[in-house]
């Protein structure tokens, strides 16, 4: 009846989050008659999160959308291996929220989600603020499974950094690779699939190799690993040997790359046949689904999310949607890409929900660039198609980058890399 | 063996105005009946009915994280603008069928329909300015 103005909508919201519950005005209005807006809460602001944020408005600026995210500007894992490598700085694979608040209009509240109430469609925060909302998206990213490795925790992990999730665990890593002395080695130990990023343990061995090869010529990097093969196995085996010789070995789980124990003391890593005395060791532990998905009984018994693969609505809670690398999404990897990518598609999804119709035909896909070295770049990419199967790769496209390209293919790449992150930060968080 | 696509790419090259040229084969309208009861093998594609909207704007909105937000890149990768729908075509199916080289390109557009590449052109062309 009576015409609300937007300043008005806005007294009414932050009357509503003084009193604790945000938008409870709204969503009475819209149980009468459909007139205030539809609310959407987002937890996490990273690839998926983020992306998830600005294409609802996109798609609907008629949509309320709250992000809480816990950090004043989110670190990017992708580009953290050049960090490593002396090719970037954290500055520069830091992002704030700005754009998606003032340009794209979402509420951002730096706060953590402590607990999802999907049957009473509210979420609870750290500060003690509820918020209600009508279709919730969690993207928290991953979690680790510490106690998978005897001698491993948190607490360890400031002595043996994961640096799996960007931040100060990646300038840890950092300077522990600039506090060793040269003739070192670097053990990675990386983990067994499913796990965050497939391509990045390899890439990160390139990126420390380039460093060592730099200031510490005599220093080894070791890959320890879990698995017997990994993603752009030929492309990586061939490109190390070519720029750094014999500097990084790679010792597959049927070999002995099963790390078993660590010790923190003496710095040894101890696998199915050997023990490894490292000088700096960068142990990346078995992973699950984000601790809040976790919590709120989204999670399988392996401990990550099944969705619907064309909503990526929860199979486990109604209303709730869950994208990046917690979800399981089929033939896509966990990839910041793909995160992006299904944030898109859950984006269009819960639009369509809200209008009452059905989603439309969904179109995923998945491009990944490994940085070997400064002027080698490789890459990996497939196109994604929701069947009877759930998320599948259409056939006959996508792969790897060609073997035995010229060089200046592999410079191109490495160009485009840098334009990759470039542009998919610049649609996420510009 | 995609290697010998691409050595192929150059000799075709000059061929690649010729068959941009060929008219799209027409979406017959009675292979949609079909396509909706028919199991869908995963070897044959059959003749597809052109995407919904809806779902070209699902499809275009993936291109946007290399390519920038509506096609305005942001960095060395080209952007998707100032182009018309027919040069858009020419493009995408020439990365389809290796006759215009590309890095990932090649890759990525084999995973699409003619009438998926001919919506994408078409959106291109209309929409990124």
């Amino acid at each position: 009846m009576s015409k609300i103005t937007r300043r008005d909508f806005l007294k009414i919201a932050g009357a509503a989050s003084a009193a604790g519950v945000l938008g409870h005005a709204a969503l009475a209005r819209a149980a009468e008659g459909g007139k205030g807006s539809a609310r959407v809460v987002v937890v996490g602001g990273g690839f998926g999160g983020a992306t998830c944020t600005k294409y609802l408005r996109r798609l609907d600026p008629g949509i309320a959308v709250t992000l809480v995210e816990p950090n004043a500007k989110f670190i990017t894992c992708p580009f953290s291996n050049l960090v490593l490598g002396g090719l970037r700085t954290m500055d520069s694979i830091t992002h704030g929220f700005d754009a998606l608040k003032k340009k794209h209009g979402v509420n951002v509240m730096h706060d953590t989600v402590t607990a999802i109430d999907a049957a009473g469609k509210k979420v609870t925060l750290k500060s003690g603020k509820t918020l209600s909302y009508d279709r919730l998206v969690v993207s928290p990213g991953i979690d680790f499974k510490f106690d998978t490795i005897e001698g491993y925790s948190e607490k360890a992990a400031e002595i043996m950094p994961h640096a799996w999730k960007a931040g100060p665990q990646t300038v840890l890593l950092q300077s522990k690779l600039k506090a060793m002395k040269d003739g070192g080695v670097v053990v990675i130990a990386a983990p067994a699939n499913p796990f965050r990023c497939p391509p990045g343990p390899y890439e990160r061995a390139g990126m420390i190799a380039h460093y060592l090869k730099e200031h510490k010529p005599k220093s080894k990097v070791l890959i320890l690993d879990a698995k017997d093969a990994f993603s752009k196995q030929g492309l990586f085996l061939d490109g190390w040997k070519k720029v750094y010789g014999d500097m990084i070995e790679w010792v597959p789980g049927a070999k002995g790359g099963v790390v078993m124990a660590v010790d923190t003391k003496k710095m040894v890593v101890d696998t199915t046949l050997d023990k490894h005395k490292a000088a700096v060791v960068n142990l990346i532990p078995p992973q699950t689904a984000g601790k809040i998905a976790l919590a709120s009984g989204l999670a399988d018994d392996k401990g990550w999310c099944p969705v619907d693969p064309r909503t990526f609505e929860s199979k486990m809670q109604p209303g709730v949607h869950v994208i990046g690398d917690s979800s399981i999404a089929g033939a896509l990897p966990k990839s910041a890409f793909a995160a992006s990518s299904e944030a898109k598609m859950c984006a269009a999804a819960i639009v369509a929900l809200f209008k009452g119709e059905t989603p439309a035909e969904s179109s995923l896909v998945n491009t990944c660039y490994s940085l070997i070295a400064p002027k080698y770049g490789i890459s990996v990419a497939g196109v994604y198609k929701v069947t009877e199967k759930g998320i599948t790769e259409v056939p006959g496209a996508g792969g790897v980058s060609p073997k035995d390209a010229p060089d200046s293919f592999r410079e191109n790449e490495a160009k485009y890399t840098v334009g990759w992150y470039q542009s998919i930060t610049a649609d996420i968080w510009g | 063996m995609r290697f010998k696509n691409h050595t192929l790419t150059l000799l075709l090259g000059a061929a690649l105005v010729g068959c941009a040229t060929e008219p799209p084969p027409a979406p017959a309208k009675a292979a949609a009946p079909t396509a909706a009861v028919a199991p869908a093998p995963a070897a044959v594609t059959p003749p597809a009915p052109p995407p919904t909207p809806a779902a070209v704007r699902n499809m275009i909105s993936t291109c946007y994280s290399c390519h920038g937000t509506d096609g305005r890149s942001a960095g060395s990768i080209p952007g998707l603008t100032g182009m018309n729908a027919k040069q858009a075509e020419t493009m995408l199916k020439g990365f389809k069928s290796g006759e215009l080289p590309a890095t990932v390109m090649m890759r990525l557009a084999k995973g699409y329909t003619d009438a998926e590449l001919e919506a994408l052109a078409n959106y291109i062309g209309t929409n990124l300015k």
